[in-house]
């Protein structure tokens, strides 16, 4: 049964990598109604940034994994001010298309600064061996992932749930007015969110980079993953991209190892079938269908 | 060799409005040799790799007098990898840049598009890297050439390889396109006729290109009792494979590894030490592979000019311009018939020896490159390759029956 | 007399598209053929986007079947040209109901991730079902024969299939108008302005957008029924969901509000991108910015501002 313990711990450490990412997307969907196609370039661009503070300035992994998401952040802050704040008030699909104009200036973007060859990040020094576990070698390293999403999911729960600014986002993203005739400034709200998301999106690049090649599609390759993982999970619920993710972590480590003739259709399929028989996704919240 | 060109576009949408001809050329004007690569994207490494060769071999032979004392100017067009996107390109560069001939092509899809749109174009072509054999096959034409090994070339000799080794049974893990399922089917072929005891799997796998987690199918393959591998995974896909696999003890099982896109330089400089000694690696041009003058010189220069040793399709990009060169001077004109009619059955001088363009299907008789991963190279940074294997191009290449081409 | 000038101006397009030919080289008429397969693919687009409001990501499958299911006829009934666009437009119909019969029930974003999500499944299964559609290589390989209804036509000509393509386009452009000019095309317009008041009058709002979303389809197998053979080739790119984005870039480049908007996105989008990649490589990067800024400022796209610049002016 060595072959299915793998296949679990395989599948957790793609989901909980995948949760990291797509939780992002789905906080700003769900507070700020925003599909941000862009997140992926993000994703991308926290990877990037890890590159060069790793291999090209010499920082070590903890360093990057640091700095690289703040510096994220605030381009996310930047882009926010200038560019989205013109369209929070119109509907869902200007959003959509004015993220994807900001992932092709994001793409290609990285592509004129870093190339576009392949680039390698080392895990650090601690994690870089493997260990027997589940009766197959695991990579520390992916275990370390298994951690790091752990310990953001228990962070961004304690943060929703016990903490004054968790509040005032779930209040923002009931009802915009209530909360600004509350007294809450909810522009700094807004943004507030938007680079959080980002910042989270940064956080799996940086995670990701020493386990996957770097080149300048990587950040294409996520976006619609983190698309079928919020979808799936129900789109801004903050437990639903948790549930997701594993569903789609599943998908990859068992469809690939038991169903490989058509690992290219099952994520669409399941994310059809969700869509078609619980449109709010596994664990939505209550959005008009 | 990309610049502005407002002032082009203006004087060829005038000459187009007004005399309905655009890109008349003069008897001194340069050369336009069109070059369609993937330039944006992902997968954009492939195309600037040509243009560093392509560059090279431009500044070369106008250093030294141009062709038919003419200058040599590159144009280069970005195929995006799409097909569609490529054929307008196509068409952009012979009627509106006056391009008297082309170069290009990564993908083999593109390639599958393109060539059967050059007869209308009347220019003729010449493929540096897309390796899907139908274009020098059922989909043949008299102004398409490729100067680069195609899959059945490179499965030939590896079926060679393979049939060295003791192992007996063989599965494949390679991209879920057409060149991951065409490189199992050539190479099971080609071994059976050498070795007809092997078992060939039926057990294959194909994670979908640009998979990321390759882990599931390096499962299935260390656990399918398979002792030997066709892995026809490239790119950055096999940089993750490989990294992947090291941490799932792959490389310690006890398996023949044959990876048919394996020594492609930037992929052994990604990886540097994290690829394994002792596994079989293939290119289709390696650089020190070849003792001789042309080769010893395009390596120093290419080297000298960007710090890195070439890629193989940096020097079939190369190659292919001095086959521009030699054809058009043969000829006497640029004029896109001639120079295709010129290019079939010449042999020229290559980096990677004498290549010859075969009469029938226009396929360069060329050899992969098959080697042993060693120690790593002292400045390059790179694993080198030993027990190097290069194959007579007549042997290793589909007779012209089997390729169905009829010229 | 705006009016006046507006048909004027209309009636000199029309004539210069018909000249074409005999005044512009090779190369502008291959670039026409392609704003006007490209423009009929985005207004099909613009029925439901547009005029519907509804946000399709998975409209690619339908202009993608109409590629495939005219390659395969030309590959293997080599029947008249004609007739292979009737298959195009019947498969890509079938596709659409399919589709359009789960996905409408479902309202904005999930619409939105659903059209997506069947798209790339279309896509998938082409990539994979090599050997009906040879995977990732596409169908190749295939010649036009006659063009059907006993007319002589040499469609191998690029200039004559200019032409052909010219009449196709504008007969359907012309009937895509009339269904907008109908009272179903007002039904479709108060349905986006307000579907709540729709259904209270009587009218079952799925069942329209179901139609909407089956005309629109059906355009969109006509558009890649002809675009196959202007490329040579049907391959599963124009399947994947980042040629689902064309449309909707075309639409909001020209103008989601006018009929003639997405023709006129579809025009500056092809040029823009022949010119720019003329001398950068970052021709995403341009479109990006463009397309940023047109969401942003110009919403009513280049037609609409343009229109109402000058009927500001002209006053």
């Amino acid at each position: 049964m060595s072959g299915i313990g793998a296949a679990l711990l395989n599948s957790l450490d793609i989901g909980l990598l995948l949760f990291i990412i797509a939780v992002g997307l789905n906080i700003v969907f769900g507070v700020l109604n925003i599909i941000n196609f862009a997140h992926g370039a993000l994703y991308m661009l926290g990877a990037y940034l890890a590159f060069t503070l790793i291999n090209l300035v010499g920082m070590p992994f903890w360093a990057a994994l640091l700095l690289a998401p703040i510096g994220v952040a605030i381009l996310a802050v930047i882009i926010d001010r200038v560019l989205l704040r013109f369209i929070y008030s119109r509907d869902v699909a200007d959003s959509l298309l004015l993220t994807f104009a900001i992932l092709l200036i994001i793409n290609e973007s990285i592509r004129t600064i870093w190339g576009s060859g392949i680039q390698v990040v080392q895990p650090p020094q601690l994690l870089s061996g493997s260990v027997q576990l589940l009766g197959s070698s695991v990579s520390t390293y992916s275990l370390f992932v298994i951690v790091i999403g752990l310990l953001l999911l228990a962070g961004l729960w304690y943060l929703f749930n016990r903490t004054r600014v968790g509040r005032i986002m779930r209040a923002a993203a009931l009802d915009r007015d209530m909360a600004e005739a509350l007294c809450i400034n909810t522009r700094m709200v807004v943004t507030g969110v938007f680079a959080f998301g980002a910042w989270l999106a940064a956080v799996g690049g940086v995670v990701a980079a020493p386990m996957r090649a770097l080149d300048p599609g990587m950040g294409d390759k996520i976006i619609i993953e983190s698309f079928i993982v919020v979808v799936i999970g129900g789109l801004g619920s903050f437990p639903g991209a948790l549930l997701g993710a594993i569903v789609l972590g599943l998908i990859h480590g068992f469809g690939g190892r038991y169903l490989p003739e058509v690992n290219l259709l099952l994520p669409f399929l399941g994310m059809a079938l969700v869509l078609l028989f619980k449109p709010n996704g596994i664990l939505g919240k209550g959005a008009t269908a | 060799m990309k610049k502005p060109s407002i002032k082009k576009l203006l004087v060829a949408m005038t000459a187009a409005t007004t005399l309905g001809t655009a890109g008349t050329s003069y008897a001194e004007d340069p050369i336009r040799i069109g070059g369609l690569y993937i330039l944006s994207g992902s997968a954009a490494t492939y195309g600037e790799f040509a243009q560093k060769g392509i560059d090279l071999a431009v500044k070369e032979i106008n250093a030294s007098g141009g062709i038919l004392g003419r200058q040599v100017e590159m144009i280069y067009e970005d195929s995006q990898g799409k097909a569609s996107v490529a054929i307008q390109a196509a068409r952009k560069l012979v009627y509106s840049e006056g391009a008297d001939a082309l170069v290009g092509l990564d993908s083999s899809g593109v390639a599958q598009g393109m060539v059967p749109t050059m007869p209308e174009l009347q220019k003729p072509l010449i493929i540096t890297h897309a390796a899907t054999p139908d274009v020098t096959g059922k989909l043949c034409n008299p102004f398409t050439y490729r100067i680069s090994v195609n899959v059945a070339q490179n499965m030939k000799a590896a079926a060679k390889v393979a049939a060295e080794t003791d192992a007996t049974n063989w599965t494949t893990i390679g991209p879920d396109y057409a060149f991951g399922h065409q490189s199992w089917e050539f190479f099971g072929n080609y071994l059976k006729d050498i070795k007809p005891d092997v078992n060939l799997m039926s057990e294959t796998n194909f994670p979908r290109f640009g998979a990321e987690d390759f882990t599931p199918f390096i499962d299935r393959v260390m656990n399918s009792g398979a002792d030997g591998v066709l892995i026809s995974v490239w790119g950055g896909d096999l940089v993750n494979f490989i990294r992947q696999a090291n941490t799932r003890g792959f490389f310690e099982k006890d398996m023949e590894l044959m990876f048919t896109v394996g020594a492609a330089t930037e992929v052994l400089s990604a990886l540097g030490e994290e690829m394994p000694e002792g596994v079989h690696l293939s290119t289709r041009y390696w650089y020190e592979a070849y003792n001789n003058d042309i080769n010893d010189r395009f390596v120093k220069a290419y080297i000298d000019a960007y710090g890195n040793p070439p890629s193989y399709n940096a020097e079939g990009a190369y190659a292919a311009i001095y086959a521009y060169k030699q054809a058009m001077e043969a000829a006497g004109t640029t004029d896109g018939p001639a120079v295709a009619k010129a290019l079939s059955g010449m042999s020229m001088e290559a980096p990677n020896g004498t290549v010859t363009f075969r009469k029938g299907d226009n396929q360069a008789m060329v050899s992969p490159n098959w080697g042993v991963s060693g120690p790593m190279h002292p400045e390059h940074g790179i694993r080198t390759l030993t027990n190097l294997q290069i194959f007579d191009g007549e042997e290793v290449a589909r007779t012209i029956e089997e390729t169905g081409c009829k010229l | 007399m705006k009016t006046k000038i507006l048909m004027g101006l209309m009636a000199v397009v029309i004539a210069g598209l018909i000249a074409v030919p005999w005044i512009a080289s090779y190369f502008y008429i291959f670039i026409l053929t392609e704003i006007l397969i490209l423009g009929l693919f985005a207004a099909s687009f613009n029925l439901i986007f547009g005029y519907t409001g509804m946000l399709s990501f998975g409209h690619a499958a339908f202009f993608g079947i109409g590629s495939y299911a005219t390659a395969l006829v030309l590959i293997h009934l080599e029947w008249p040209f004609l007739a292979c666009l009737l298959v195009s437009m019947g498969a890509s119909a079938l596709l659409a109901l399919v589709i359009g019969f789960l996905s409408v029930r479902l309202n904005e974003v999930y619409f939105a991730m659903l059209t997506l999500a069947f798209g790339m499944m279309v896509f998938a299964i082409a990539y994979q079902w090599r050997s009906v559609t040879n995977g990732s290589d596409g169908l190749a390989g295939f010649t036009l024969g006659s063009f059907g209804l006993g007319l002589d036509l040499t469609l191998g000509n690029p200039a004559v299939y200019y032409h052909v393509v010219l009449a196709i386009v504008a007969i359907a452009a012309v009937v895509l108008y009339l269904i907008c000019r109908s009272s179903f095309g007002m039904i479709l317009r108060a349905i986006r302005q307000n579907p709540e008041r729709v259904s209270f009058a009587g009218l079952n709002v799925r069942t329209y957008r179901l139609v909407a979303f089956v005309i629109a389809g059906t355009f969109a197998g006509l558009a890649g029924g002809l675009i196959a053979p202007f490329l040579r080739v049907a391959s599963p790119e124009l399947l994947h969901w980042s040629m689902s984005a064309e449309p909707v870039l075309m639409a909001i480049l020209g103008g989601t509000g006018y009929f003639l908007g997405p023709f006129v996105g579809s025009a500056v989008f092809v040029l823009l991108e022949t010119w720019i990649t003329s001398f950068t490589e970052s021709w995403m990067l341009v479109l990006g910015i463009i397309l940023a800024m047109m969401v942003i400022f110009f919403r009513k796209g280049l037609l609409g501002t343009a229109l109402d610049w000058w009927l500001e002016v002209k006053k």
